[in-house]
């Protein structure tokens, strides 16, 4: 089992001598061949040349390979000069410098260098480098550049496209191509689409979404920042964004809304349908960090006078179209709350019970203009999932769940990092 | 019905509007050869050798045809720029050297554009603060506004302007058939000055970023290889249009300048001593003559630069492309033009030195490009079966061979002039 220390670009390694087990020189690393596994093409052999003369080691037989050393636990004298087949893959010579393209054929960027590392103990093909910090490597300037760049405070980063993410390759191809194809995006989840998505450009961002489904789009956006979210959806066709916002929930919507300019986010309310559009249109006459910003306004209602066994019926109706399921909010017929029962003591209660009877009352209660701040302590103090938001009249206007204030209760190193650009 | 359907299949299988389709790469590309610094040189060289180097017209014909014929091959087989095929051919380090020296030596040859747009309407009295800016606007605005289709037909247009010479030249009243013996039998004098003259006159009409935009082009505009025979006609038709082009300019100067021994030291200067000497009239033309030209390679220039560019890095890139789809292409497009145009903007800017820094760095890149190019063009891995011929070899090597001593001869002394 050869030993390789860690993730190595193959700019390191090229040229870089390979010996054999007595320390003699075989010859000088060529290339490297990889075989078509999945989601990464494992190392095949390596390809020496000395003089005219090439020789291939297969990677079993390689005993070291870092940036220092490459040995393999043969004999020189034992070796045989070939080459490689015609359809092998030579990452140096098929990889290297290609273009790479999206779906839509639409020209990106070139690869600068190629990152090996291990995968499941095996060295594969897992990255291929984009960056400017690839391309100085591959000019012998990697460290030179980077400690000129800080002059600059500027950190040279590894812009890398994951190999998982570019389509299947043939020999002797002519470019690469991005695979956010709509089955595999769809499989993906949509934090780590929105990984990708946020790692690849603007351009490319729009033209990823276009081929997602709404449901998945709307996924994947909700887990980007709010101004990147913005930035997607005004470059979508009008149609295509409203369909998404009417997928996401009306909290999230708004805040999307609530970045883009005023009559580009009008047009689009007026594009959705009437019912999700009069919620977002709620959801943006708040300030956006009160408890009328963040809240939404899909939550479970019911009336006092109900049992549990038809609450339990007309819960498994609404349940699909709320975020939260845990607690149904009792209002009289004013729309005023009168209390609150969790979806633990709604199963624990005899079916004929009155919901009026099991139901907690008073209710903890956030008004709308409660600054996040509050909203998130509260959440917190009260151990609570979700909160809910009344009017000066006790009038139920929404719920701020958890999630929506979870960033302000973490401690600042552990928050969820947004992606940006 | 039946009409209609004659009519289209009259229309479809026209092989003139198919040529006509087809036509605008090769034609741009060798007009924009007949740039500034090319005007100039072919008015110097009439002053002062009169039709004594006429013959030499014909050498070039030959070159920029054998030459300009591989790129465009090269750009309808493969579908890429040769920006592209260096990168991908010859990896990062060939590729950074060829575009540090392409740029460098683009932006050079711009800023003589510019200087050559100024140096022309100063002649109709109009100031550089206003010609410049001006047409360095509209060089922006067409391509960035315009489609490839009315761009390439815009440029196309322009093209045509060159006609103008022909008209001074005719005018001229130049006697024909001393003409047509001194290109027969040319009196080849091996002094200083004539070889000069010689090297000069090859070194401007073929320069890299004819090459670059050919290639870039053809690939923009998508020719497939089914069309290429009309590819080559293309290439052919703008590489004889060019020379016919600068035989005009070297007969007016000829027949009115030598015999009256006015030695002129640039394009302008020529339109200038026209003046007294044959009217207003074909001073205009002439004055004309170097506005287009000069206008026509203010755009070539920048695309090519552009183009280049953004092949090598692998960038989005075409005419059609919005700032949006290809910002990287349409921002140096932009950019270049701002540089160009604004050196020309400042007080004493060193241009005469500027032009002789511009020969010494395109006669560096060159010889590179020539072989490179040959090297691509024989690869059968890129090419296939429209690799070089055995007999095409022995002509392109042989042009390139030459070339490539004319081109360092010339650098010789252009750089002796720089230092």
């Amino acid at each position: 089992m050869p030993f390789f220390a860690g993730d190595i670009f193959i700019s390191d390694v090229y040229k870089h001598p390979v010996l054999d087990q007595t320390g003699e020189e075989i010859g000088k690393l060529k290339d490297i061949t990889v075989g078509l596994g999945d989601p990464f093409p494992a190392v095949t052999t390596l390809v020496a040349v000395a003089g005219k003369q090439t020789f291939l080691i297969s990677w079993d037989q390689v005993n070291l390979f870092n940036k220092r050393v490459i040995s393999a636990n043969v004999l020189r004298k034992d070796l045989q000069s070939s080459d490689p087949a015609p359809a092998d893959i030579l990452i140096y010579r098929d990889l290297l410098d290609k273009q790479i393209v999206d779906i839509n054929g639409a020209k990106l960027v070139r690869v600068n260098d190629l990152r090996l590392g291990d995968v499941n103990g095996k060295m594969c093909l897992v990255a291929v480098d984009i960056g400017l910090r690839g391309f100085l490597r591959r000019l012998g300037l990697e460290v030179r550049g980077e400690s000129f760049l800080s002059l600059f405070r500027y950190r040279l980063p590894n812009t890398l496209i994951g190999w998982h993410y570019l389509q299947p390759v043939e020999p002797k191809l002519s470019r690469l191509t991005l695979t956010i194809s709509r089955q595999k995006a769809s499989k993906m989840h949509p934090a780590d689409l929105a990984e990708i998505i946020s790692e690849v450009s603007q351009k490319e961002r729009t033209v990823i979404f276009g081929t997602l489904d709404v449901e998945t789009a709307a996924e994947a956006l909700h887990e980007l920042e709010p101004s990147v979210q913005a930035d997607i959806i005004d470059d979508m066709s009008k149609e295509k964004a409203s369909d998404i916002l009417e997928q996401m929930p009306p909290d999230e919507a708004a805040d999307v809304l609530g970045d883009l300019p005023e009559n580009k986010a009008k047009e689009l309310i007026g594009l959705m349908e009437k019912e999700d559009a009069d919620e977002v249109q709620e959801l943006l006459e708040h300030e956006e960090d009160t408890a009328g910003g963040l809240m939404t306004t899909e939550f479970l209602a019911f009336p006092p006078d109900m049992t549990v066994e038809d609450a339990i019926r007309e819960l498994r109706l609404e349940a699909p179209d709320v975020e939260t399921v845990y607690y149904l909010y009792i209002l009289d017929d004013q729309e005023r709350l009168l209390g609150v029962v969790t979806l633990k003591d709604l199963i624990l209660a005899r079916p004929e019970t009155m919901i009026k009877d099991i139901m907690r009352s008073p209710v903890k209660t956030l008004s709308v203009e409660a600054e996040q701040n509050d909203v998130a302590e509260f959440i917190s103090k009260y151990n609570l999932l979700a909160a809910p938001v009344v009017d000066e009249n006790m009038v139920m206007r929404g719920i701020v769940t958890v999630d929506d204030v979870v960033d302000f209760l973490l401690p600042p190193a552990s928050r969820k990092r947004r992606r940006k650009m | 019905m039946k009409l209609f359907e004659r009519v289209k299949n009259t229309i479809v299988n026209n092989r003139f509007l198919v040529v006509l389709s087809v036509i605008g790469p090769g034609f741009i590309a060798g007009n924009a050869g007949n740039d500034a610094g090319g005007i100039a040189t072919y008015s110097i060289v009439g002053a002062r050798e009169g039709y004594g180097l006429l013959w030499a017209l014909i050498l070039i014909t030959f070159a920029l045809a054998v030459i300009q014929e591989m790129s465009s091959r090269m750009g309808v087989v493969t579908g890429k720029g040769f920006g592209d095929l260096v990168r991908e051919q010859f990896g990062i380090r060939v590729t950074l050297a060829i575009m540090a020296l392409f740029v460098f030596a683009n932006l050079t040859v711009l800023i003589a554009e510019f200087a050559g747009i100024a140096a022309s309407m100063e002649l109709f009295g109009v100031h550089k603060h206003i010609s410049v800016p001006i047409s360095a606007f509209v060089v922006w605005l067409v391509v960035v506004k315009g489609n490839f289709k009315q761009v390439e037909r815009f440029l196309i247009a322009i093209s045509l302007i060159y006609l103008t010479y022909v008209f001074s030249g005719i005018m001229s009243n130049p006697p024909w058939k001393e003409v047509a013996r001194q290109i027969m039998v040319p009196h080849i004098r091996l002094d200083k000055d004539y070889l000069l003259l010689f090297i000069t006159m090859v070194g401007t009409t073929i320069t890299p970023y004819m090459q670059f935009y050919l290639q870039s082009a053809v690939v923009d505009k998508g020719i497939r290889v089914e069309e290429y025979r009309y590819a080559k006609f293309d290439v052919y038709a703008g590489s004889f249009m060019t020379v016919f082009i600068a035989f005009f300019i070297v007969l007016s100067t000829g027949t009115i300048l030598h015999p009256a021994g006015v030695i002129v030291d640039s394009a302008e200067h020529a339109a200038q001593a026209l003046q007294p000497l044959a009217g207003d009239f074909a001073s205009h033309l002439f004055a004309v003559g170097l506005l287009n030209a000069s206008f026509l390679a203010a755009f070539v220039l920048p695309l090519a630069t552009a183009y280049g560019l953004s092949e090598a890095f692998g960038w989005e890139s075409g005419i059609n492309k919005t700032f949006r789809e290809a910002p990287q292409f349409l921002g140096f497009y932009t950019g270049f033009i701002v540089i160009g145009a604004g050196v020309i903007l400042l007080p004493n800017a060193p241009l005469i030195k500027i032009m002789y820094l511009s020969q010494t760095i395109n006669g560096m890149l060159l010889p590179v490009v020539l072989v490179i190019m040959l090297r691509l063009i024989n690869d059968a891995s890129i090419m296939g079966e429209y690799v070089n011929s055995k007999r095409m070899n022995v002509v392109a090597w042989f042009t390139v061979a030459v070339m490539i001593v004319l081109t360092v001869m010339l650098l010789v002394t252009s750089f002796v002039y720089t230092f």
